[in-house]
């Protein structure tokens, strides 16, 4: 097992054996068998990989939103093996935004209002926190829809309010799973950008889990995993081949 | 965020009409009914807020004020002389039937009060003076009886009007306003000697005593002393009221098909808004995790759930309320239905109604709670 230093400045994510079995007796499925994985601060990091493998849980447990069996796990220099669930729950209001595949905006709220919602989430007073989300709603170009229910905009403009949902609170680690796979490639394209823009703050960590191969060349480091291992780290995700 | 709480609630149009509608229902349900309820046991004590006296002395077997057992006429002198009375006077109280114009009968309440002091008088007299009941063939009637007994007529009835009380000739010298009785019989009051009269003749014509304790005598120490010389039955004036309200609630179903109607209320209350509400949880559920994931505590979430649902509560409990204040003053205007809105019986439904609120909430609170935030993740 590594011995790398869990604060190492650089490091923003670094994995241990971690591993997860759900269900147990005859129908357990182990979905992360003793995985080692690092991301850095600063870069935009996928993780690929056939369905199924692992990446959902893997990135759901970075997250702190499930619980792994064994291993270790810090991020941003917090050991989330050791936390109480409660104090992971702070950490996740404080340090992780997220996006999904379904983008799972509340359709009763505004796009303003869904923005805000991570600041209020974190006790910040709406009067700030809409004056944060009307900047964020104009950094993903959407200045003008702020008073519109999600639901009136097509799915690239719900992922771009989801976007700014994500970095409304400006958290270091932001993860995305399967972020373009319910969009067209220009659509995709355009998230992909805004979110390699997110990843230039070198605080910060991007972490993609995507199986969408026309967005590959978007990644710093393309992070390969199968049947719950982690099987190969590319350096150049560009110029990573599926098909390989 | 519980701005956003609310405005999630009340996007879901339909779950919020729902809510509110199943809401103000039981609310009705419970308020209006209790209130009705309430009018017609006290019904059931209006001889004794027509009449108003301190003692009630009655036949030893009496155990409510329209259940009452002849005495002899020389019971109230047996009365008048036990020491801790001050004064005592004899009341007959009688139902008759009076003819109308048209030539049907109608039964009335006649109360023969006592010649010289007229104790057990009309509550208010709207028109005509007291003293003129004491002239030959004089009563007094109230409001209820003008309109009942005017049927037929070109007029209603007024003073100076006649009409027949059991075959004899009553001339109407005052109109007065009384609490309606629990039979709905309209009162008409004469003196005792003329009440004799419009009645036919028993053995025992005396209904009831109405007494006052002699100064330095409480109530309980005068009812004792006079149920000891007489062998009669004393009841102060609060306990003959709950005396005879108690007996309808035990001897009648009426309790019976009251408490159902509000068990009713509450249960159609508690399904509409318990299932409602689970519904619009489950539905969020989605929503609910994601707002785990993005850090929002289990007691953030359980107070935008209580939150959403007390609020439900306070508009459903708000309309609710309006509405039966709206039929309980059309009703006591009317004078019927029986309504009577203690202030207990508002504050006992809105506990009701929080408690359904509270209930609901803990359905969903309960699925809340158990939501793993990583189900965000999973299609
Ligand atoms: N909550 C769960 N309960 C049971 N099995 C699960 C659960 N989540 C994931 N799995 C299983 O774990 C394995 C990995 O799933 P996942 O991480 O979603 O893969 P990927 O995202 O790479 O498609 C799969 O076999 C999946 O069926
Ligand atoms: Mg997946």
């Amino acid at each position: 097992m590594s011995a790398t230093p869990t604060n190492s400045p650089a490091l923003a994510v670094h994995v241990r054996g971690v591993s997860k079995t759900f269900g147990t007796g005859e129908t357990a499925v182990t979905a992360l068998n003793g995985v080692d994985f690092t991301a850095r601060q600063g870069e935009l990091l996928m993780i690929v990989g056939p369905s199924g493998c692992g990446k959902t849980t893997l990135l759901s447990v970075i997250a702190g939103t499930l619980n792994f069996d064994c291993g270790e796990l810090d991020v941003f220099g917090s050991p989330l093996h050791r936390l109480k669930p409660r104090e992971i729950t702070e950490f996740r209001k404080r340090h992780v935004g997220f996006i999904f595949q379904a983008f799972n905006l509340i359709p009763t709220l505004t796009c303003i209002e869904n923005i805000c919602v991570p600041l209020l989430i974190g006790g910040v007073s709406r009067r700030v926190a809409e004056r944060k989300a009307l900047a964020l709603l104009d950094e993903v170009g959407l200045g003008a829809r702020g008073h519109e229910r999600p639901t009136n905009l097509s799915g690239g403009q719900q992922q771009r309010i989801a976007i700014a949902r994500a970095l409304v609170h400006e958290p270091r680690l932001i993860i995305c799973d399967e972020p373009t796979s319910a969009l067209d490639k220009d659509t995709g394209a355009h998230i992909m950008d805004l979110l390699r823009t997110a990843a230039r703050n070198p605080n910060r960590c991007v972490i993609v889990v995507t199986h969408d191969s026309r967005v590959f060349k978007y990644a710093d480091r393309l992070t390969e995993m199968e049947d719950g291992r982690v099987q190969r780290v590319h350096d150049q995700g560009g110029n990573y081949d599926l098909s390989e | 965020m519980y701005h956003l709480a609310l405005k999630m609630l009340l996007g879901d149009r339909a779950k919020y009409l729902m809510l509110v509608g199943g809401l103000t229902f039981a609310t009705m349900l419970m308020t209006q009914q209790c209130g009705v309820f309430f009018g017609l046991l006290k019904w059931t004590t209006s001889h004794l807020s027509n009449m108003r006296a301190k003692l009630w002395v009655v036949d030893r077997k009496v155990e409510q004020a329209n259940e009452l057992k002849a005495l002899r006429d020389t019971d109230v002198n047996r009365v008048r002389t036990v020491p801790g009375v001050a004064w005592a006077v004899p009341v007959y109280v009688t139902v008759q039937s009076a003819k109308l114009a048209d030539g049907n009968f109608k039964p009335v309440m006649l109360v023969g009060l006592d010649n010289a002091t007229l104790i057990g008088q009309p509550p208010v007299l709207l028109r005509g003076k007291l003293e003129s009941v004491r002239l030959p063939n004089s009563v007094i009637v109230d409001e209820l009886a003008v309109r009942r007994l005017s049927s037929g007529r070109a007029k209603p009835l007024d003073l100076g009007d006649t009409f027949e009380l059991n075959d004899k000739e009553a001339r109407i010298v005052g109109i007065c306003r009384a609490d309606k009785h629990f039979f709905g019989y309209p009162y008409v009051y004469s003196t005792y000697t003329q009440a004799l009269q419009f009645a036919p003749k028993q053995r025992k014509m005396l209904s009831l005593i109405l007494a006052e304790p002699a100064p330095g005598w409480s109530l309980d120490d005068a009812a004792a002393a006079i149920e000891a010389a007489t062998g009669m039955k004393a009841y102060t004036e609060e306990k003959f009221f709950w005396a005879t309200i108690w007996w309808y609630f035990k001897n009648t179903g009426i309790p019976i098909a009251f408490i159902s109607t509000i068990a009713l209320g509450f249960i159609v209350g508690m399904v509409i808004s318990g299932q409602t509400f689970y519904a619009f949880v489950h539905e969020n559920l989605r929503h609910l995790g994601a707002l785990k994931a993005m850090g929002a505590s289990n007691g953030l979430l359980v107070r935008m759930l209580l939150l959403q649902a007390f609020i439900v509560g306070f508009i459903g409990y708000g309309l609710g309320a309006l509405l039966v204040v709206g039929f309980g003053r059309t009703a006591v205007a009317r004078g019927e239905p029986p309504f009577m809105f203690p202030w207990q019986l508002p504050v006992a439904t809105f506990c009701l109604v929080m408690s359904i609120c509270a209930l609901s909430a803990v359905l969903g609170i309960r699925k809340v709670v158990k939501i793993e935030p990583a189900i965000v993740f999973r299609g």
